[in-house]
């Protein structure tokens, strides 16, 4: 994945044939981290803590399910991907790529609690483990793309 | 006519008061991002500068204290705002959390 260029608010990219068909694949996984995952504290010092945990879980919940529905278009529009000589090309405004990378971390990081959220970075491979593995890289691999175009990464 | 000496009111000091009491009655609230080994130093950096509006330079050196140390204090705020950050924070599926300050 590559910027070929930036065009008024939108930024071309350029993927290979696999690089598409490895987006379609980890993106069809979201969400993946589990509902009701992250605590608002890790201490009992808030006031109505309970009720302030609740509206944050349906927040988040909401978002997760508007997000879903968000992925399954963005997949099935024709005017997303075009073909080019030696792949494709995508088209991303600023605030899709703020949204992919949301998603993409979501990807992420989800597959590393699958994983049992390891402290080593080196999870051994097998094959329950590999597709974890293989979501989580392919996902990194995509945000760093988009960082890179947003002139963060790398 | 001789200038007379009159206590000085500095414009500004009355309310300055009064933001300070109202600052010891709201307690103040911590948002904490915890380190997790697999997010992307990179994107740590990026999420920090959308949410709180950071330069760069300050985004990295509170990513680099949550890699180093574990956590990093990124701002004080009312239980408002800092559930507001939290929920930001959160969307970006970073893990953050609010803490009350004693």
């Amino acid at each position: 994945m590559r910027l070929i260029r930036t065009s008024g608010d939108k930024l071309l990219f350029h993927l290979g044939q696999r690089e598409k068909q490895a987006l379609g694949v980890v993106l069809k996984l979201y969400p993946r981290i589990p509902s009701a995952h992250q605590p608002l504290s890790k201490t009992a010092t808030l006031p109505d803590q309970d009720a302030a945990q609740r509206l944050l879980d349906e927040a988040l919940a909401e978002q997760r399910a508007e997000n879903k529905n968000k992925v399954r278009a963005f997949l099935a529009n024709p005017k997303r991907f075009s073909v080019d000589e030696k792949g494709w090309r995508l088209t991303l405004s600023p605030v899709d790529v703020e949204w992919l990378l949301q998603i993409l971390n979501d990807i992420r990081v989800g597959s590393w609690i699958i994983l049992g959220a390891p402290e080593e970075k080196e999870e051994e491979l097998n094959e329950t483990t590999a597709p974890h593995i293989w979501a989580m890289e392919v996902s990194g691999y995509f945000q760093m793309g988009l960082l890179e175009a947003l002139g963060k990464g790398g | 006519m001789p200038e007379t000496a009159t206590p000085e009111i500095l414009p500004g000091s009355v309310q300055e008061e009064e933001t300070k009491t109202n600052l010891d009655l709201e307690p103040g609230y911590l948002v904490i991002c915890w380190n997790d080994p697999v997010n992307l130093m990179e994107y740590v950096t990026h999420v920090f500068q959308r949410v709180f509006g950071w330069r760069q330079k300050k985004a990295e050196f509170h990513m680099l204290q949550v890699h180093r140390q574990g956590k990093s204090v990124l701002v004080r705020e009312s239980m408002e705002k800092a559930e507001h950050y939290v929920h930001q924070l959160q969307k970006y599926s970073l893990h953050a959390t609010m803490e009350r300050d004693e």
